[in-house]
């Protein structure tokens, strides 16, 4: 193997100059090749090559080979020797929030709770901030991609897919509409003593007569030639023509079976179970209806006292074993700035029970495959996006998960944020103060 | 007919007992008073004491006499109670009877700082002394009925409002005037930690009560003192002090406050309990408390239901299993209470579950005197009531058979030498097989059923129903026949009845009634079995489930004990100077870390009988420290003032909060329970070790130095608290350093003026005025004095300087800044100030002020030589803090043994207790923890957590925890099922209560 060293030097330093001059500006669109070579490559379906290659050409992976076996032109390409280090697919976000909502608690950045109980045809995409502070820090964990997803209401609206680098909404989207988002009504549950209950009123039972009727008018309308446009139907057309998801919002393990009875009724095949905490209970049923996934949060408390401390660690391996295809979230308290710690909890599932390799495939190839995504993303594979990047560790470990590249469809990304800059900031002013310090002595 | 018999009675007692002798009489006096004699019952002097074929004797309000030889008068009225049972009327030492009820006030949006109570009361709605329930006391004779029924003869009522409730009045149930069932004007004392109908802001948490109940005794003393009679509330309360104080519990863990209290006033509190006591019963049955004990045992739940049952949490089934037993488990520690009907919804069932007390072990003999006796003696009326002696009241009840067989009646309730009848003594069965002859037709007639309800029907082809009255000597029976035609008829006499009526056509004929054959009590005992239960298991199901400490999922059945260990080939985080050691090894003992090092283990190894653990590609460290918890706690914030530094977090301590174990199972020793961050002065907290099983006081870290929280920012200026919250002051980060020189500035003033004050003689004190104590000043003054050190929950670089420069001026050090967001930005300040931090690893984002938060603070800190730590604020995150400790690593560059001092040196530094804890040391406390792995990775999990020595946590001991629980689940279940109401009485199966508090709930 023969590699001109200077080139490859002044490549990178131009490159490095380039990112600073324009912090977090959206990257350019890939121009050269680019090679990335010697890093251990986490193809994302279970696979590793120890020692590979892999090419990235016009946006496309086009080569992933183990790199002791093959000859390398590295002319007219961006070259980066990253030996020692890891390579992964760009992780995937599910059901997020992010763009949709900048600080928790001032209300004027919150985008994503729209008024109304049946509400298809709210699109999150609309809402969708390209420039939320926030982003950026999420890449630099190496999620790269997220399901855009509303809340509230019984039916909170419809997701979609975006890159997480792009100029505007338009520019983000990577799957428009993907899916419609029912939240299962739940069983008012009952809080205290029986001196103290909250809300014992029942809207269990209204709830699911208001959803049977809001579906079957919905499959009439979806039947019928349409005399007039009904908005909020016609955006629950694609439930029933196949070409949107209906991700169904559920914790028990009742009521994940009720929702599972309810779609088949309503003649809906293509379903997702999102949150799922006790899916753990009902397994062999998921299996068996050949339903994936959504996992709420590894890291999270169990939902009854009585259960086991790890229940939520190890529900992902209790899915696995049980043959479901499965994803995880991170869906809860802090989840648009915390999402950056999706990684981690894929990590923490290995830590009972999966392989390090399962656990990967749950936050890239399976959520791909679950939304419906995986011919072009999920997994070092020829002819994908070339969507990925490269860690100097095992990045589902916090110590040693630090991305030094990351690529969106070839585009390199800057990997710099507001959090990074502050640190720059700060710790030049520090440095300084020490070295002046140390030199007085 | 009931109804029908209260009113009878009212009238009567109107004739009877001339009202009081300086009431003016309309109409004629009434001048005779008549003797009753009672005989031929089984006279229950009092529980040990019993006279068989016993004469009773009253007359006017008293027993003239009671015993076997006795005259009885000629003109006397004789009662024959053959084969009756004469008891003592019950006292009951707790009800509202005769007074209005007071709504709890609900949750108002608008602020409310000062008391709504017009007049010169106290500043705080919640405090009532001032009411005397006799001043408005009014007799009601449904409640006095209701309470009859179920054997009382006098109470004890009170208002059930606030925290302090004012005094009571002990009267009778009887149905005069006020002025004659009044027995005592202020009998007690009335306290609780609840402020019911107030809708003041303060106080608005637990630890708040206490505080508040605290300060207004001082308040009380204070005033009296210094004779200051403006305000009538604390002129009043002076009075109440000397009056006995009764005090209302929500729960068993508040008993501990409650005695807290007493000792620090010298008040001998009763406990008016809730019926969980036994949960705490080790703590308390040495302290000679007295309590009143309510009935309500919890019903069982609807468990049909799999999945629903999942919400049943097995606390709950425990308690439902072990409710009934509170008396027993109490009386056989020699703890003595009184019974209450207060807390009964269905006051119609106490004596049911008076006798369920005693199926579960409580001796008739204790039961008896829980309700007459000993009630008499705490309320200072033994002398009148409680038992049947001569000269003493004539309160007593007439049952047809034992009280407590369980199918006994409660025939007549005397009260005051007045009958009441409760159920009329039947003199006569009509049940039995008749023959109903009318219109020239026989029909079978049968009456069944019990005597106090019968079930009449004729039985010709059809079975008709028949209604069948009597009303005195008449006998009023009507019925449709078969071609549902009504027939009305109406007889007298026993055997036949005879008599006329009117068929539906309106002819009146004739009809005989005559006895055919008595009537065949059919044998009920046999109860239907439920098809539900394993007739093998009946033995099972009937035994007593254990006591678990805590008595939920994951409690012990015996408490860990101290163990000697000794760890071999493993990597020893010693977080010393010696730093990691591979293939190391360690040693506890007692409690203590004994050795550490190989060298040192060698040369004690063969002292102790050590178990030994090889810890081959095993890590070990000591005991993971969370600065900033919230968890183990009832609740968490005392926001309603700017400063709340009056209120103790370890008042409000839970230690039956699962998140302990949780936090086990993460490695978590040690944690600091902060007050919430709702005010710039919060409340004292309170370190805790995680001791799970052990009781509230047990928890508390030994002689820790205390602390109190402070806060900055958003959170106390109420910037997300809505638009009504834009009263209390402060609100502006201007109005926030205000506040602690305010603070700061009096606690010195205060501190001269006590000085002065002391260094009188007793004799000028005695003449001059005495300072006001505040318990919030002694806590700000304890600041002052180096006695008590601050965490400061700190987002922005401002405030954090603001707060350090007012520290400065008062000559004080600022300990540790919590959140600390923007500490990165001022670390130089910090670092001359000598503050510490205690820090997220990477949380931002969700408020406007930690826009500038950074993962790379606690590094840039701890590069600063500041002490770091990283905290969890949340029961979550706080079991993965060793994970959150390599976000160090990742994010700053820090070194891991640096990182990992931030959740275990580090933090035990800030909290002033390095010195037993936080490293690996001989001689430091056992607190230590077995990782599978590296105890930063990911990959790791804490396999053994020690606290003290005792291995309180292992996965070992955790797999058997579970299926204790699910054997014990299954069984509750299955006893459920097979309840009384089979379970099914609809009781909605609730979630217990999560306590998920972050700061700013």
């Amino acid at each position: 193997m023969h590699i001109d060293m200077k080139k490859i030097n002044l490549l990178s330093f131009c490159f490095c100059f380039f990112m600073i001059a324009l912090a977090q500006t959206p990257a350019q669109d890939q121009g050269k090749r680019i090679m990335l070579y010697g890093a251990k490559a986490h193809i994302g379906n279970g696979e590793i090559i120890e020692n590979s290659l892999i090419v990235l050409e016009n946006g496309k992976i086009t080569s992933v080979e183990d790199a002791s076996n093959v000859r390398i032109d590295i002319s007219n390409a961006a070259y980066f020797d990253v030996i020692g280090k890891h390579v992964y697919p760009g992780f995937i976000l599910p059901n997020t929030t992010l763009g949709l909502a900048d600080i928790d608690a001032v209300r004027a950045t919150r985008d994503f709770d729209e008024v109304g109980e049946l509400n298809p045809h709210i699109r999150s995409i609309i809402a969708y901030n390209t420039d939320s502070p926030v982003l950026p820090t999420i890449r630099t964990n190496g999620i790269l991609v997220g399901q855009i997803t509303p809340k509230g209401g019984m039916i909170s609206g419809t997701s979609s897919i975006v890159e997480f680098d792009a100029w505007n909404y338009e520019d983000a989207l990577y799957k428009e509409d993907d899916g419609v988002h029912l939240n299962w009504p739940r069983k008012p549950r009952l809080y205290g003593d029986d001196k103290h209950m909250h809300d014992s009123k029942d809207h269990f039972s209204e709830d699911l007569k208001t959803l049977e009727k809001f579906f079957d008018n919905a499959k009439s309308y979806y039947l019928t030639q349409k005399p007039q446009l009904d908005i909020t139907y016609q955006a629950m057309e694609g439930v029933f023509d196949g070409s949107k998801q209906l991700f169904i919002h559920v914790s028990s393990a009742k009521g994940i079976k009720q929702a599972v009875l309810f779609a088949e009724k309503k003649g809906i095949n293509k379903i997702v179970l999102v949150g799922a905490e006790e899916s753990w209970r009902i397994a062999d049923f998921i299996a068996e209806h050949e339903i994936s996934v959504v996992l709420n949060r590894v890291h999270r408390l169990p939902s009854h006292k009585n259960d086991a401390v790890d229940i939520a660690f190890k529900t992902p391996k209790i899915l696995q074993d049980a043959g479901v295809l499965y994803c995880l979230d991170y869906e809860g308290d802090m989840e648009r700035m915390g999402s950056r710690n999706l990684p981690f909890t894929a990590g923490t599932a290995v830590a009972y029970g999966l392989t390090k390799e399962e656990a990967l495939m749950s936050i890239t190839l399976n959520t791909a495959q679950i939304l419906g995504i995986d011919n072009r993303l999920g997994s070092l594979e020829v002819g994908k996006d070339a969507t990925l990047f490269v860690s100097d560790g095992d990045a589902l470990d916090m110590m040693t998960n630090k991305i030094s590249h990351a690529f969106i469809r070839g585009k390199h990304l800057d990997l710099s944020n507001h959090q990074t800059d502050l640190y720059e900031k700060y710790k030049k002013k520090y440095d300084a103060e020490l070295e002046s310090e140390n030199s007085a002595e | 007919m009931k109804y029908l018999s209260v009113l009878f009675f009212c009238v009567v007692s109107v004739l009877q007992v001339p009202a009081q002798e300086n009431f003016p009489v309309n109409g004629v006096a009434l001048t005779y008073n008549e003797i009753h004699a009672f005989i031929n019952a089984e006279i229950h002097v009092n529980a040990h004491t019993t006279i068989q074929r016993g004469i009773l004797l009253v007359k006017n309000k008293e027993i003239l006499n009671v015993g076997q030889a006795i005259n009885i008068p000629e003109n006397a009225i004789i009662h024959n109670l053959e084969g009756a049972h004469v008891y003592p009327s019950f006292i009951d030492p707790y009800s509202n009877y005769g007074l209005d009820n007071l709504e709890n006030s609900t949750w108002n949006p608008r602020p409310q700082l000062e008391s709504n109570t017009s007049g010169s009361y106290s500043w705080n709605q919640a405090l009532k002394p001032e009411f005397s329930a006799s001043e408005v006391f009014v007799t009601n004779s449904v409640a006095a009925t209701a309470y009859r029924e179920i054997g009382f003869g006098s109470v004890l009522s009170f208002r059930a409002d606030g925290i302090i409730r004012g005094a009571s009045a002990l009267v009778s149930l009887g149905s005069g005037e006020p002025q004659e069932e009044l027995i005592k004007a202020n009998a007690s004392a009335h306290y609780s930690f609840s402020k019911g109908s107030s809708s003041q802001n303060y106080p608005s948490s637990f630890m708040g009560s206490i505080a508040l109940l605290r300060q207004s005794i001082y308040d009380a003393i204070w005033a009296n003192h210094n004779k200051d009679y403006s305000n009538l509330s604390l002129v009043e309360l002076h009075k109440n002090l000397k009056l006995k104080p009764i005090i209302e519990l929500d729960n068993h863990y508040a008993i501990r406050n409650a005695a807290a209290i007493g000792k620090e006033f010298k008040m001998n509190f009763i406990v008016k309990g809730s019926g969980d006591e036994y949960l705490s019963l080790s703590e308390f049955k040495d302290s000679k408390t007295q309590f009143i004990l309510p009935l309500n045992f919890p019903e069982a739940y609807d468990v049909s239901d799999p999945y629903d049952c999942l919400d049943l949490s097995l606390e709950k089934m425990k308690h439902w299993e072990l409710a009934p037993a509170n008396a027993s488990l109490l009386a056989s520690a020699g703890v003595t209470f009184a019974f209450t009907a207060y807390d009964l919804k269905n006051k119609g069932a106490f004596l049911k579950h008076v006798r369920k007390t005693v199926e579960h072990g409580l001796s008739e003999e204790i039961a008896l005197n829980s309700l007459t006796t000993i009630p008499a003696k705490m309320l200072s009326i033994a002398d009148q009531y409680g038992l049947l002696k001569k000269g003493m009241k004539a309160n007593f009840l007439i049952f047809d058979k034992n009280l407590f067989d369980t199918e006994s009646t409660l025939l007549e309730n005397w009260v005051h030498g007045i009958g009441h009848t409760i159920n009329p003594i039947k003199e006569h069965d009509y049940r039995g097989s008749y023959i109903l002859k009318i219109d020239g037709t026989i029909l079978p007639f049968e009456i069944s059923g019990t005597l106090e309800k019968l079930k009449v029907q004729i039985t010709t082809k059809d079975t008709l129903k028949v209604s069948f009255k009597l009303e005195n000597k008449l006998i009023n029976i009507s019925y449709k026949d078969e071609n549902e035609k009504l027939i009305r008829l109406s007889g007298q006499g026993l055997d036949p009845i005879e008599g006329e009526g009117q068929l539906a056509n309106g002819d009146w004929v004739s009809f005989v009634l005559k006895k055919k054959s008595a009537f065949v009590e059919k044998s009920s005992k046999t109860k239907k079995s439920n098809l539900l239960i394993d007739v093998n298991k009946v033995q099972l199901l009937n035994e007593m489930g254990e006591q678990w400490s805590p008595n939920m999922a994951y409690g012990w059945k015996e408490k860990p004990q101290q163990k000697a260990v000794l760890f071999t080939n493993i990597t020893v985080w010693t977080n010393e100077k010696e730093g990691v050691l591979q293939n190391s090894s360690l040693a506890i003992y007692d409690g203590k870390i004994i050795a550490v090092g190989n060298v040192s283990v060698n040369a004690i190894k063969n002292k102790y009988a050590f178990e030994i653990i090889d810890g081959e590609g095993k890590h070990l460290t000591s005991g993971i420290i969370d600065e900033h918890s919230h968890i183990a706690l009832r609740s968490v914030n005392e926001g309603s003032q700017a400063s709340s530094a009056e209120v103790q977090m370890a008042d409000a301590l839970r230690p039956n909060d699962i998140n302990i174990y949780r936090q086990l199972a993460g490695g978590v020793t040690t944690s600091q329970l902060l007050h919430g961050s709702a005010n710039p002065i919060g409340g004292q907290s309170a370190l805790i070790k995680m001791r799970w099983g052990a009781s509230a006081q047990e928890m508390l870290f030994e002689d820790a130095k205390p602390f109190i929280k402070f806060a900055l920012g958003e959170n106390v200026k109420q910037s997300n608290w809505g638009s009504y919250s834009r009263v209390r002051f402060p609100q502006t980060r201007m109005g926030v350093e205000q506040v602690y020189f305010d603070a700061f500035t009096r606690a010195r003033a205060y501190q001269k003026e006590w000085n002065a004050w002391f260094r009188l003689s007793a004799s000028q004190k005695n003449e001059s005025k005495m300072p006001h104590k505040d318990l919030d000043l002694e806590c700000i003054l304890e600041i002052l004095e180096d006695q008590r050190e601050i965490t400061c929950h700190s987002y922005r670089q401002s405030e954090i300087n603001m707060l350090m420069q007012v520290a400065d001026s008062m000559n004080f050090t600022l300990n540790t800044f919590t959140h600390i967001l923007e500490g990165y930005k001022v670390a130089e300040k910090m670092k001359a100030h000598g503050a510490g931090a205690s820090t997220f690893s990477d949380w931002w984002a969700y408020k406007y002020e930690v826009n500038d938060a950074i993962p790379h603070n606690g590094s840039l800190l701890n590069d600063m030589g500041i002490v770091t730590a990283f905290n969890s604020d949340d029961a979550e995150m706080a079991r993965r803090l060793n994970q959150e400790a390599a976000k160090a690593v990742k994010y700053g560059n820090t070194s891991e043994e640096d990182a990992w001092k931030f959740v275990t040196l580090n933090p035990a530094k800030l909290l002033h207790v390095d010195a037993k804890v936080g490293s690996l040391l001989a001689g430091k406390d056992a607190d230590i923890v077995l990782w599978s792995n590296h105890p930063m990775s990911i990959y790791s999990k804490a396999e053994q957590t020690y606290v003290d020595g005792r291995l309180y946590y292992s996965l070992e001991l955790d797999v058997e925890n579970r299926l204790r629980n699910d054997v014990e689940r299954n069984r509750l279940i299955q006893k459920m099922l097979g309840a009384e109401d089979g379970g099914k009485s609809g009781r909605k199966i609730t979630k217990d209560r999560s306590y998920h508090f972050h700061c700013n709930d």
